[in-house]
């Protein structure tokens, strides 16, 4: 993959994988430290709230996707794509404050990954990569480590392939939370996009590309989740060592 | 003592349930904690109740409505009295004490609240398309504390023992930060209440034991059921509170939107506030 643009201040970083934007259902996702509610609407909208009603402070994640809407459990406050509360059942002829509203993110859709950016000034539309569309989205890896010692491990000795003319590839670094390294032989190239869930926590996002021949993709699947399994256990061990 | 944490006194030297009698009689020990402190409860061979924390004897312990109380400095006043327990045709009986990750001063809010009915205990104490809250009074007794009265929902299956629908009429009174209590219309004895009260022990800033006493007029109830029911609706209660975020109430009144139908919950913040409540509460 090839650099598309230099990172700028109005970051955006990765949360979910879009197959976890399930039709009407909301997920629960953590960027540095803060709960985000991730839904997408019928009109394919992709919404990142923060996860928390204005009214009495239940994670709205508990609540219903209407499709159109999301609906706090506690008392059925309804708010609208752009955050804005439009109805409050307990007083259903009046209509809210429209200052009545849900802290909200920018979102994109990129790589096959939902995208937030914190800054709600900047839209989430910088990206270090160039999309390819029939890219395989590895399975996602929780790791009870913070992002930094993730890099560091990924950018020494991660193996791309176990065939021997891949067991030197190193993982070039973008940026601190961008990870590449390039295909080598007949293995693919693998991007790696960390989620700094906390300071103690990270998800690793993986995206292999070109797509491998179908016969070879189970196979290439399993590499990387070994290889990461590997890696997390190694991490965790070290972390939770005195 | 000299470890003891800065509790504020309107919490520090007042009374709280910290068990259910039933269950020292069962275990003849029991452990728990109290506004941060660690109090173990003990019952000897004679039936005795006595509390200590760190090996040190609690004076102030005693037994009411089927509850251990104990208060951890120097009482300021006296148990909450409730004249409808003395009443000798009533059902008195505890209906169980739940452990709940949140604020106790969270529980006793969402106790409080009308419009949360026909969402949280969808079927039975309320019912959606009925979502609407009346005009209801709310007053500051010159005692302390907060009283509602006036409010009226209706409600699909309002207690244990009823199974038709109707309006029913409330009074909600907050008697003391961590303690509240309804008064309910009986369907049968119009001119009198049912009561159900809520003793909420502030384990930690976050994180609470709701004890519950119910008092029923005699009308076909049955003890088992009426603890059955209660323990039902509060478990809806618990996943909704204990997803509040913060999990500590926040007292300021810019921290979290009100609407009218919220004018109890409202109070109570202010209440707490002008009172100086701190342990389990963000002050503004």
């Amino acid at each position: 993959m090839k650099l598309d643009q230099a990172p700028s201040a109005g970051r955006c970083y990765p949360v979910a994988r879009t197959e976890e934007l399930i039709p009407r259902r909301i997920a629960q996702v953590q960027l540095l430290g803060r709960e985000i509610a991730l839904w997408r609407s019928d009109d394919g909208a992709v919404h990142a709230w923060e996860n928390r009603c204005p009214h009495r402070g239940v994670r709205l994640s508990l609540g219903t996707n209407t499709g159109t809407e999301l609906r706090c459990r506690y008392h059925g406050w309804r708010f609208n794509g752009d955050g804005r509360c439009t109805f409050i059942p307990s007083h259903p002829t009046q209509k809210p404050a429209s200052t009545l509203r849900v802290g909200i993110y920018s979102t994109a859709v990129h790589s096959g990954l939902v995208w937030v950016s914190l800054d709600p000034e900047i839209a989430a539309t910088t990206f270090l990569v160039r999309e390819d569309p029939h890219a395989v989205t590895l399975r996602s890896v929780f790791v009870a480590a913070p992002a930094a010692a993730i890099a560091k491990s990924l950018s020494h000795g991660y193996r791309i392939s176990a065939a021997p003319e891949a067991a030197a590839t190193a993982v070039a670094v973008f940026d601190d939370l961008t990870l590449a390294a390039p295909a080598a032989g007949r293995a693919p190239g693998v991007t790696f996009f960390l989620q700094p869930v906390d300071v103690m926590r990270t998800v690793i996002h993986g995206l292999v590309s070109p797509a491998p021949d179908a016969h070879e993709r189970l196979a290439v699947l399993r590499h990387h989740n070994t290889q990461l399994s590997l890696l997390r256990d190694a991490l965790e061990r070290t972390a939770a060592a005195p | 003592m000299a470890d003891d944490p800065e509790v504020e006194s309107i919490l520090w030297d007042d009374w709280h349930v910290v068990a259910e009698v039933s269950r020292l009689v069962e275990f003849g020990r029991f452990e728990t904690v109290l506004l941060g402190i660690k109090v173990l409860l003990e019952r000897d061979a004679s039936g005795e109740i006595t509390a200590s924390r760190a090996g040190r004897d609690i004076g102030c312990v005693t037994l009411r409505y089927g509850f251990v109380w104990v208060c951890l400095g120097r009482p300021a006043r006296t148990i909450v009295d409730f004249a409808e327990c003395l009443e000798p045709d009533r059902l008195t009986a505890s209906a169980g004490s739940v452990r709940v990750a949140v604020s106790g001063l969270r529980a006793v809010e969402n106790f409080l609240d009308l419009s949360h009915l026909a969402f949280v205990h969808a079927g039975y104490l309320g019912e959606e398309p009925h979502t609407e809250i009346a005009r209801y009074n709310v007053t500051l007794p010159p005692e302390g504390g907060v009283l509602a009265t006036g409010c009226r929902v209706y409600q699909p299956k309002p207690s244990p023992m009823e199974s038709q629908g109707f309006d029913v009429d409330y009074v909600y009174a907050v008697l003391r930060p961590y303690i509240v209590v309804l008064y309910k219309a009986n369907p049968v004895e119009r001119a009198r209440k049912d009561m159900i009260a809520l003793f909420v022990q502030p384990a930690t800033e976050e994180s609470c034991v709701a004890h519950i006493l119910t008092c029923y007029l005699p009308h076909e109830v049955h003890p088992p059921a009426v603890r059955r029911f209660q323990q039902f609706i509060f478990g809806q209660d618990r996943p909704i509170l204990e997803n509040q975020v913060p999990k500590r109430l926040p007292l300021s009144p810019r921290a979290e939107t009100s609407v009218r139908a919220d004018g109890s919950s409202a109070a109570y913040r202010r209440w707490l506030g002008a009172s100086g409540v701190r342990f389990g509460a963000i002050p503004t």
